[in-house]
This record gives C-alpha cells, structure tokens and sequence, in this order.
C-alpha cells in the first residue's frame, strides 16, 4: 500500500463523509426531539437540485449552498405540518416526504442535467502548496469540509450545553412533561426538524456542488437511509457522529482500494463491505440500555388533550 | 412504545441497508447492446414480410409533416451522455429531411412507460418509433406486432420483426484507438477504467482499451474499478479519487453520465478519455486527451429516407467509426503532435480494416488462450465477455 494510496483512502473518507455527516447531524437533531424522519433522501435531494440550479444559473456556488441549506429547512416543514400540526404518523408521513423528494428534485434538476458549474472553491493550506498537484489535491479542502467538525461541536453543544437543548431533548424523552414544565413541544420539534433540514441541505450541497459538481436524479443514492442508521450507531451523539460517517466512507473508499490494487475477491462482496459494516456495528450496540433511544421517538405528541 | 418502536426502525433501517447493497443492475440508459446484445441476428427472417409496410406515411399531404417520428429515450436528453448523444443523432433526421416532425419523450427508463409513451406517438400519428434504451426492446417488439403500418427502429437491440429492426454503433473499435492515445499519454504506465457493472459489453470495451494501450505501450497496465450504479455521481467520484491513488494517470468510464469522473479527473490534475458523447469534453478542458461517442444521425437519415421512399426493409445495422457511425472527439491541449499522428494513423487502419482489435492470440488474465492464433472474437460473442485480457488489474465477474 503506498503512501499515496493511504493518503487517498483518508482523503476519500473525507470528501464523500462530509455529506454524511452533515446529514448525520441534522437527523440527530430530529431524532433528539422524537421525531424519526425517513423522508431525508428526499430532503436531501430537493436540496441538492435547488442548490445546483441556484448554482448554475447564478454563477455563484455560495448562494447555491445558502439555498440548498433553505431548501433542506423547508422541505422539512412539510413533514413538520404532517407530524406535528396534523398529528400523522411519522413513519408513513417520512416515507411520503422521500417520494415526494424524488419527483420534485427531478423537476428541478431537469434542466441543469449535465450543466458545468463553478464548484464551491477548494482552498489549499499554505503549508501543502508545494506539494505537487497529485498530493495537494488530496486535502485540497473547500469550506464545507473545513466547517463540518465545528459544526458537529456547534451542535453538541446546543444539544448539551444550552437550554434550549435540553427543552429540545426534554420532548423528545417526554413531551408530556416538558409541555408540563413549560415548553412548547410543537415549535421546539418545528425548530428541531427546521435546523436538521439545514444541516442536510448542506451535506447535499457539498455532495453535489463541491464534491461530484453534478446533478443527477437520485444521485443521494440511499446515503439519507445511511445517515439515519449512522444517528443509531453513534448512539444519538453528534460527537460521535463524526466517528460514524469517517467510518462508513472510508470503508466504501477502503473497499474500493482493494478492488483497483487487484485482490482477487468479487467486487459486488467488496461493495457490501460499507454496509455490513454498519450492520454488524448496529447488531453489536444495537441492545445496550446506557444510550437508549430518545424515549419518545417516533412517537406522535397528541397536544394537551391525552 | 420506545421497545416496539426502536426494532421497527432498525427493520427499516436494516432493509433499505440491504437494498441499497444489493442495487439491481438496471442498465437504463446504456447503450442499449449492453448486457445481452446482438446474439443472432435473425435478419432473414424478417425478409417475407417486407412489402406491406410502408404505404400510409408517405401519403403525403400538402401541409402536413410527411413523416412523423417518435423518439424515446431512457434519460434526459442534456446528460453529456448517451442519451444526448442519441438525442442529437435523432434530430438531424430532421435537419437533413425537412418535412419529418419529431415527437421526442425522455426519461422513459421503464417498459411500461415505454409502452404508453409508444402507442401515445403513434396515437398522434407517428409512423416511425425510435426506441433509445435498452428496456424500450421489448414494449416496442410487441407493439410492432400490433402496429404494423408502423416502422420501429430499435438502438442496440437484437430482436428483428417484419416491421422492426435495430441499429447501433460499434464502440470496440474506437476503444482500441482511444487505448492507443492513453498508451502513449501515461507516464506512471497506469490507466484507470471507473465501471458501473461487470457486464459482457463493458468488459469487451475494457479489453480493447487495454490491447489498444499495450499495443504502442507494452508495459501498460489497465485499472479497473466498479461504481454498482450508472448514476452514483459520490461513488464515481470516490472510485475515480481511488484509481488516481493507485498511480493511474489516464481516466475514463463506462457510466451514464461522463460529468464527474472527468470533473473529478481534472481536480486531480489527471488526464481523461471521454464516452458516450462528446459533449462531456467541457467538464476537462485541461487534461482531456480525446474521446468517442455515438452519431448515428446519418444512418439514421438514411433509414428514414427508405421509410419516405417505401424502399424500408428490417435490417440489422450496425457501423463503426468508418461509417461515422461513431466519432472521435477532437484532441485536448497538451496531446503532442506525434502521439496526435500516431492515432490517426492507428484510426486509419482501423477504418481501412488492416487493424482487427481481438484478432488472436488474446490471452486472459491467466494467461489461458481466450482467442486463437489466427482466429478473431466473434462479434456475438463480445456481449458476453467475463474475462479480462492480460494487464488488465480487476475482477470480470
């Protein structure tokens, strides 16, 4: 394995794991105040097209990733009317908003279909600029990349550290007593699923307008689904979150070594690699009391009445 | 509650885990030969059956078009890929006979919308369909069948009826060349092939890549890794990212859409072959070498021409680079003049024929004789390749 190689598996970890993670986060969040939502790959990919249409008709891939952050937020608000104001069942309503995401990312991204956009900029630290463009070009980050940890910390320490935090986890063990001890469980889960759609607004923006500068329909490829099991492995922890989407992107980049250094095992087994992975890693943890499940997740706040 | 829920959502969790580690291989957009391709070309078959046709659409009116043609295709028609690649051949029919109409339907990667999609242009009057992918084979056969005023052209198919036939570009051959410019190009010796699936077609344009290369590089090795998607643009990048790590130093692809492996490609400062349409050039103005793609808009025009004329008969058509059926792109900005004339030179005796790309003896992987000294690969056979020729690096099943 060459130093190169190695190199690269990290590198690749990180360029395709910052999507995740941002996704990651922002599903924590949801499931921090109870609310499971399936509906993400559709989030993500209403995000990730309304990000590269903004991209490329205005040139500017910033404003690209403001949008595809507001387009996450607001796709999310669907879901919150249906589970929160209209009190649905969260499972169905999810799986709903994720269709839903399909047809309308398709629309939206029709014309832009294999449109050349200015990616969002990678910035080479002064220290690697000498490096030749083959090694740079590895941790030639762009400022999502930069920004994801902080935001992981940012994160936890809303969750934690803040008041608002524990009102926001307070619903999501029992919205009951937290509507009995003066919260708002209505608008703390509307904020919960608004900021969530934020943050995996941004995990599709960095994957379609830094890392593949594509648009393509269906192109999250079922990485909403992974972000929802990486919030079970990391155990419903935005630290360890970071730990979780490194993980699974560098065993699909680890996998992908081995096929192009010629192992001679079948492709299609390295390809599950990734994902038995995250399956054994879910099956080990999966009955341990001490990080339980959010009490009430998945579970639909009926309001005062009872 | 919290007990039920939590194995209800790992359950779902869990399924979709395994259904996206299982994606099917549903080759949408391919080229349409892909996976099962030209097995027997049963044209005689069809020859008794010839005269009836065409009679009704070149009724031709004063005003009214004098051929209405329906086009579907598997994808949209602006992917810098196969079906604007096949979008585009569609249209110059029209620029080259004026009175045709063309209804054009993309996005049409199912056989059932396929279906509706058909009887819907024909339903407005078309009296040729002209069916791009590879799933639209079947719905267009049966409706052939129903429809027999109707002449159905089909890309990359195989199956040949009174009023259908097929018609597709030969990629083998412009592989080959396009091996022969990134023999010549690479520095490390280290070529890199980003794959959807191992599939026959697949393996046989990789084969004549690497012969291609060894043939002006004989140290050359080919990489070849597989993204399990035609459209997994995170996956394209990941898998172009980990062959440029291996030291590979050409990239190209046999996927949808060329966008992100060549976008990928040029990020890493590494030189890139394109596929399927010449538009993906924009994506590596830098570092592009050259690349091919499908233009059938000649032979197209020519079909419909017969169908204008009544002269239409079902015929298996298939033409390569010499028929400009399939066309080379032009060279990037840092191929030297002398590799340049190598290639065409390679080109012109591939056209003149004096170049037979799996001419024998081709030796796999393991050194067993795939092909004899003396012999050449069968073209029924190229669908159905599950090995890969020797300095090739990957698995071929």
């Amino acid at each position: 394995m060459s130093t190169l190689a190695i190199l690269g598996v990290i590198s690749s970890a990180i360029f395709s794991g910052t999507s995740l993670l941002y996704t990651t986060l922002g599903e924590t969040i949801h499931q921090r105040s109870g609310i499971v939502n399936l509906g993400l790959e559709g989030v993500l990919l209403i995000s990730a097209s309304s990000g590269f249409a903004v991209a490329a008709l205005s040139g500017n891939p910033f404003l690209g990733v403001i949008v595809a952050a507001l387009a996450g937020g607001l796709a999310n608000m669907i879901l919150g009317y249906l589970i929160i104001t209209r009190r649905a069942n969260q499972l169905a309503s999810g799986l709903a908003l994720m269709f839903f995401g399909f047809g309308l990312s398709a629309l939206i991204g029709k014309p832009y279909v294999g449109i050349k956009i200015n990616a969002l900029p990678r910035i080479t630290l002064p220290a690697l600029s000498n490096l030749p463009t083959l090694y740079k070009s590895l941790f030639d980050f762009d400022i999502l990349i930069y920004l994801v940890i902080p935001i992981a910390v940012l994160i936890w320490w809303l969750l934690f550290k803040t008041k608002w935090g524990l009102g926001l986890r307070a619903v999501g063990e029992n919205a009951d007593t937290a509507f009995a001890s003066g919260r708002n469980p209505f608008l703390i889960r509307y904020q919960a699923l608004f900021l969530g759609g934020m943050l995996a607004g941004l995990g599709a923006a960095h994957l379609s307008l830094a890392y593949t500068m594509n648009w393509s329909e269906y192109m999250t490829a079922g990485r909403g689904f992974i972000a929802v099991a990486l919030v079970i492995f990391s155990k419903w922890h935005p630290l360890r979150a970071i730990g979780g989407a490194l993980l699974f992107s560098g065993a699909v980049a680890f996998q992908l070594f081995l096929q192009s250094s010629g192992v001679q095992v079948s492709p299609f087994l390295l390809d599950t690699i990734p994902y038995i992975l995250t399956l054994l890693v879910l099956l080990a943890w999966g009955g341990t009391r001490k990080h339980a499940a959010p009490a009430s997740l998945g579970r639909v706040y009926q309001g005062g009445q009872q | 509650m919290k007990r039920k829920l939590f194995p209800l959502i790992s359950l779902i969790v869990i399924a979709v885990l395994v259904l996206t580690a299982c994606q099917p291989a549903p080759a949408v957009e391919e080229p349409a030969a892909e996976e099962a391709a030209v097995e027997e070309a049963e044209v005689e078959e069809a020859e008794e059956a010839e005269a009836e046709e065409t009679e009704e659409e070149e009724a031709v009116e004063e005003e009214g078009p004098c051929l209405i043609i329906g086009a579907l295709y598997g994808g949209p028609i602006n992917d810098a890929g196969y079906n604007q690649a096949m979008h585009e051949s569609v249209m110059q029919i029209k620029e080259n006979i004026a009175c045709v109409q063309i209804i054009e339907a993309e996005n049409v990667p199912e056989e059932a919308g396929a279906t509706t999609t058909m009887e819907n242009m024909i339903g407005e009057g078309a009296g040729m369909i002209i069916a791009t992918a590879f799933n639209h084979q079947y719905p267009a056969l049966t409706l052939a069948e129903q429809y027999p005023d109707v002449i159905f052209e089909h890309a990359g198919g195989w199956e040949m009826g009174a009023n259908f036939a097929n018609f597709f570009g030969e990629p083998p051959d412009t592989w080959y060349i396009m091996g022969v410019a990134a023999g010549l190009m690479t520095e490390t010796n280290k070529l890199g092939f980003v794959a959807a699936f191992p599939l026959g077609w697949t393996n046989t344009f990789i084969n004549a890549y690497a012969l291609g290369a060894q043939s002006v590089n004989p140290d050359v090795e080919t990489i070849v890794a597989y993204t399990f998607g035609w459209g997994d643009s995170a996956k394209e990048a990941d898998t172009t990212n980990s062959l440029i790590n291996q030291g590979v130093d050409v990239v190209t692809m046999h996927v949808d859409s060329p966008a992100t492996v060549l976008g990928t490609a040029e990020s890493r400062g590494v030189y890139s072959i394109g596929f399927q349409s010449l538009a993906a050039q924009e994506f590596a103005p830098e570092n592009w070498i050259s690349g091919i793609g499908f233009t059938l808009g000649g032979k197209l025009t020519w079909l419909t021409s017969t169908v204008l004329d009544g002269t239409w008969e079902p015929i298996f058509l298939r033409c390569g680079i010499a028929d400009e059926c399939m066309e080379m792109g032009p060279f990037g900005p840092k191929v030297p003049q002398d590799v340049q004339d190598q290639v065409l030179q390679v080109r012109a005796d591939v056209e003149a024929g004096t170049i037979v790309v799996f001419t024998g003896p081709v030796v796999d992987q393991e050194g067993n004789v795939k092909v004899a000294e003396g012999e050449v690969l069968p073209v029924d056979l190229m669908s159905s390749v599950d090995w890969f020729v020797q300095g090739v690096t990957g698995s071929a099943k």
